[in-house]
């Protein structure tokens, strides 16, 4: 491929890999190094005090919540934009901001997500993400977070299943990270629970790379209760 | 460019600098000149800060509504939230401009950090950087991003300087020396002195003395 500004030859597999580092990137800018999903409650009352009780509890959190919900809001958004489907975009936008239960969990998706088009927009011309933010203003769309990110990622030339386990990935890293500045356990051993996880994060990308939009569902009422434990909390370090 | 944005200024400063407290102070000169003002606090572990000033300015004195007191947590990163991913500031402040189009200003607190504070361009469009003397009179001369490229620096609690050994004359020197024709500002929040001229800097600086917008409707 000729590269546009005309001086080098790329290939179109090492754009799209420009594009993964960036998203994934804890420079890239979301917001989202402020949230702990709740884990500051669980460590403030002692209930996680290990690097495997941490890693449990993120496997948790990825196989009843993110990977059968965020994770097929992600796939199902990119098939949509496929089909050029734009109003099952919206659709899926809805449900699954339906389906965050706790208040702040939502205002952080959102919030998250907006800020992410806005960004992504200001250096790319892409036609869904114009219609995405249109609808944000309008009120019609959430702007919850993964259908922001696969609106995001397409538009950079990321394929769904890349886009799928860089979603799972940068959960798993915000968990990690949010533990390590909390201090119940040390940089290396944040390597080794990504590295551990990272069967669990495979796995999750297959099961619902396919699921259909009418098959999302999430089952965690003991962190939904925790979500809105550390949401009631005065005193806390992160966002919910 | 954002049409609705609202002007903000951004308030820096190492915790207990009085960053809170200058809010606390400087609002009521502002709404006492008819200035309608939100309040953003970033707290590092707590939303006490935001809280207080909710409690001082909101319920109180009801200077500005309970609602446009706005605590957020920084994930114990209160440089990163107001400088390289300002994201969850800049979408709380959007919200705002979207539904108070009547605001004249955003006041956006940064959590207590070190000297080398800045905020993003993205978020604030005037930087007051705060430090108090208890630090020692040495603290000009340091300099560090906040102190060198503020738009104002506030030096706070002088009523303190003869109990720490801070010679005041030292350090208004090195004020000078370091941020050259950029202006600085002595205060005691304690007994008001010098705010009247951190909020006459505010006013002309920032609302490049325009009346408040209330006033402009009812011409």
């Amino acid at each position: 491929m000729f590269h546009a500004r005309g001086w080098m030859y790329m290939s179109t597999d090492i754009f799209e890999q420009l594009g993964i580092m960036q998203l994934s990137d804890s420079f890239f800018p979301s917001g989202l190094y402020a949230t702990s999903n709740g884990l500051e409650i669980l460590i403030h009352d002692r209930k996680i005090k290990t690097a495997d009780e941490l890693c449990d509890l993120i496997k948790v959190f990825i196989k009843q919540q993110i990977g059968p919900a965020d994770c097929v809001a992600l796939c199902n958004t990119y098939d949509f934009i496929a089909k050029n489907d734009f109003e099952k975009i919206i659709k899926t936008d809805q449900i699954l901001y339906s389906m965050k239960l706790v208040k702040e969990i939502r205002e952080t998706s959102t919030r998250s997500g907006i800020q992410l088009i806005k960004c992504i927009q200001s250096f790319k011309d892409d036609k869904f993400l114009k219609l995405y933010s249109d609808s944000i203003t309008r009120g019609v769309c959430t702007g919850v977070y993964p259908v922001c990110f696969a609106i995001a990622a397409y538009s950079l030339g990321v394929k769904k299943e890349q886009a799928a386990t860089m979603l799972l990935y940068s959960f798993t890293v915000g968990m990690v990270g949010a533990a390590l500045r909390m201090g119940i356990i040390e940089h290396f051993e944040a390597q080794k629970i990504i590295d551990e996880l990272k069967n669990e994060i495979a796995d999750t990308v297959q099961k619902n790379i396919n699921r259909n939009i009418s098959e999302m569902w999430q089952f965690a009422p003991e962190i939904d209760i925790i979500h809105i434990s550390h949401e009631k909390l005065s005193e806390k370090m992160f966002i919910t | 460019m954002n049409q609705n944005r609202i002007p903000r200024i951004g308030i820096g400063g190492p915790v207990g600098s009085g960053k809170s407290m200058l809010i606390e102070r400087v609002v009521p000169v502002l709404a006492s000149k008819g200035y309608s003002v939100s309040i953003i606090s970033n707290d590092v572990i707590s939303k006490e800060d935001a809280d207080r000033m909710r409690l001082n300015l909101a319920t109180k004195r009801g200077l500005l509504p309970e609602n446009l007191v706005v605590g957020l947590a920084t994930g114990g990163c209160p440089h990163t939230a107001v400088r390289e991913d300002p994201s969850m500031n800049l979408a709380v402040i959007e919200e705002m401009e979207t539904k108070h189009q009547e605001l004249d200003l955003i006041i956006i607190e940064s959590g207590g950090d070190n000297i080398t504070t800045t905020f993003s361009p993205a978020l604030a469009d005037y930087f007051i950087y705060i430090i108090d003397v208890a630090g020692g009179d040495k603290y000009p001369r340091k300099r560090g991003l906040g102190i060198e490229t503020a738009d104002l620096l506030v030096i706070n609690k002088i009523d303190l300087a003869t109990f720490v050994n801070a010679d005041l004359e030292v350090m208004e020197r090195d004020a000078k020396a370091v941020r050259g024709d950029k202006p600085y500002v002595f205060v005691n929040c304690k007994t008001d002195k010098g705010i009247d001229l951190v909020a006459s800097h505010i006013i002309h600086d920032i609302l490049f003395d325009e009346p408040p917008k209330a006033q402009q409707l009812k011409r």
